[in-house]
């Protein structure tokens, strides 16, 4: 079972019941601040930090690459422009553990990115 | 004249800023520069990092907002600024070379502007009058966002009841808000007394919300606490960056956001105040944590300077002084500030929940008020295209963002009118 959080900063309770209905009891859920969301992954008590706002990096991976660096931070989708599924698969293989996209693609990019973490 | 001058200012220092990595405005930009400063990434990438998250937010969102209402979506301006900076080299000559494109980059942008709005006067269907419908559902929606940010925290119950008392004070207000004042008559704007109402609610609710307190915040000044003082360091140059972005916000030259930037449009100042500053709560835990991790500003602060220049329409010279004092006391009380809001959780996340309302509520009201534009210029056309555009850039792979699709639509109808009319395709309806 994959632990995954919920940090910054926008639709918060809209990704994690979208995350809820794909996973299934393949993960378990938990919506927190984006400091505490990015610690959670810093300390190991969680696997994969998830994060929405109108830019895909601003409020949304902040605080997550601030804490845990660019290295393990990838944005998925910023305004007119979302990476493709192959991208994606690619971003999950070299490591990435926190991911960022902007609100308005929330239902496109996250079950791309559960289908390959999960 | 002195609009070009201050532009130009502007322009100018937010790109020196940019440059030596004192402020940036993309909130997902601060937090690349400690990578670079540690040496993990070099300055190649730093600005091709900067173009690659900055280059679609000024074409896609900054100027098409700008155009519907012709006043300068500070997105715009400073987004621009945040490319320039890095590009030019980290030295004395590079951040000259950057002072001197930002200043040409913000007067570029302000008389490019000016261009394409004349051009459009040109045409042979004028269709100006028309796009300014665009802010219209704004200057009316706009007092509602409260009672979304109280459904998305507290659930429908509570919205509902935010929503219910906000229309009522609408109402009230609308029937029985005018007073006699000696000779004159004040009027209440109604609109703006129903913001205040729900904006009420918000707050008491998320003052009472104890929930989930933390000392996330104390714990996070005491790790950064060298990044803190490296901001504070930057606080002449700052205060007078603030400065003078609430000069030319005095000036109607630019606004914060898209929903005062419409109020400003329409002279509705006070109402575009109080909607700027519930923005600019809304924007204290973001750019207060982002700075203090990463040592790097905003230029625009926590966007209270935006208040500040609505505040003072008309008086560019008090605006300036305003701005610089409250950019200042931003930055000085920044870490007071941080910890403040560990003892208020509810207000952290009272944060988070004004931007995505503003945003829901923008999303709906740009699109209505794009539909209701491209219908006033092109009847049946209009609502085809704006539609039609709505429901394809779903699909597309670098889609528009949502809130532009109104304004992009109307514009475009405009221009498809006229070029429709020059192939002898339509005829003006009279």
């Amino acid at each position: 079972m994959k632990k995954i959080v919920v940090g910054g900063q926008m639709e918060k309770k809209h990704i994690a019941s979208l995350i809820g209905k794909i996973a299934g009891d393949k993960a378990s859920i938990k919506t927190m601040s984006d400091i505490e969301a990015a610690m959670a992954i810093k300390s190991g008590a969680a696997d994969y930090y998830f994060g929405a706002c109108n830019t895909g990096g601003g409020g949304a991976l902040a605080m997550a690459i601030a804490i845990l660096g660019l290295s393990q931070c990838c944005t998925v989708s910023m305004p007119g422009k979302i990476k493709s599924e192959e991208e994606i698969q690619a971003e999950i293989k070299s490591g990435k553990k926190a991911f960022g996209f902007t609100s308005q693609d929330i239902d496109t990019v996250v079950p791309i990115i559960l289908k390959y973490i999960l | 004249m002195l609009k070009y001058i201050v532009v130009a200012c502007l322009g100018a220092l937010a790109a020196i800023l940019s440059n030596t990595g004192i402020a940036v405005f993309n909130d997902g930009f601060r937090p690349i520069y400690p990578e670079y400063f540690e040496g993990k990434i070099d300055r190649k990438t730093l600005a091709a990092t900067s173009f690659a998250i900055s280059f679609g937010l000024v074409v896609g969102y900054g100027i098409p907002v700008s155009l519907a209402a012709s006043i300068i979506l500070i997105h715009s301006i400073l987004l621009g600024t945040d490319i320039i900076g890095p590009f030019c080299p980290n030295n004395k000559r590079g951040m000259v070379i950057a002072g001197v494109i930002g200043a040409l980059y913000g007067v570029g942008i302000v008389s490019g502007l000016q261009a394409v709005v004349n051009l459009f006067k040109m045409l042979p269907i004028n269709f100006l009058t028309n796009l300014g419908l665009v802010g219209t559902p704004i200057t009316i929606a706009f007092a509602l966002f409260p009672a979304v940010a109280v459904a998305l925290e507290y659930g429908l119950k509570k919205g509902i009841l935010t929503a219910v008392a906000t229309v009522l004070v609408r109402q009230i207000v609308s029937r029985y808000g005018t007073f006699p004042l000696g000779n004159s008559k004040v009027t209440l704007n109604q609109e703006g007394m129903a913001l205040l109402t729900g904006m009420i609610f918000l707050i008491v609710y998320a003052v009472r919300d104890k929930k989930d307190a933390s000392n996330a915040n104390e714990q996070l000044v005491a790790v950064f606490g060298e990044k803190v003082k490296r901001i504070r360091k930057n606080v002449p140059l700052l205060a007078i960056m603030g400065g003078l972005i609430a000069c030319a916000t005095s000036m109607s030259v630019v606004a914060g956001d898209p929903i005062s930037l419409n109020l400003l449009a329409k002279g509705e100042y006070t109402n575009a105040a109080m909607t700027a500053f519930a923005r600019a709560l809304g924007f204290i835990p973001l750019v207060a944590t982002t700075a203090i991790t990463t040592g790097v500003y905003a230029p625009a602060g926590m966007t209270f300077v935006f208040v500040v220049g609505l505040l003072l329409h008309g008086n560019p010279v008090l605006a300036f002084l305003l701005g610089a004092v409250v950019i200042s006391l931003e930055v000085l009380l920044l870490a007071a500030i941080a910890k403040f809001l560990d003892k208020f959780p509810g207000v952290r996340k009272c944060g988070d929940n004004i931007r995505t309302a503003m945003t829901q509520v923008l999303n709906i009201a740009l699109l209505i008020g794009g539909m209701m534009a491209a219908q006033a210029i092109a009847p049946g056309f209009g609502l085809f295209i704006v539609i039609g555009l709505f429901l394809l850039n779903k699909f597309s792979k670098k889609p528009i963002v949502e809130m532009a699709v109104g304004p992009v639509g109307a514009i475009s109808v405009g221009i498809l009118v006229n070029i429709l009319y020059a192939l002898g395709l339509y005829v003006v309806a009279k």
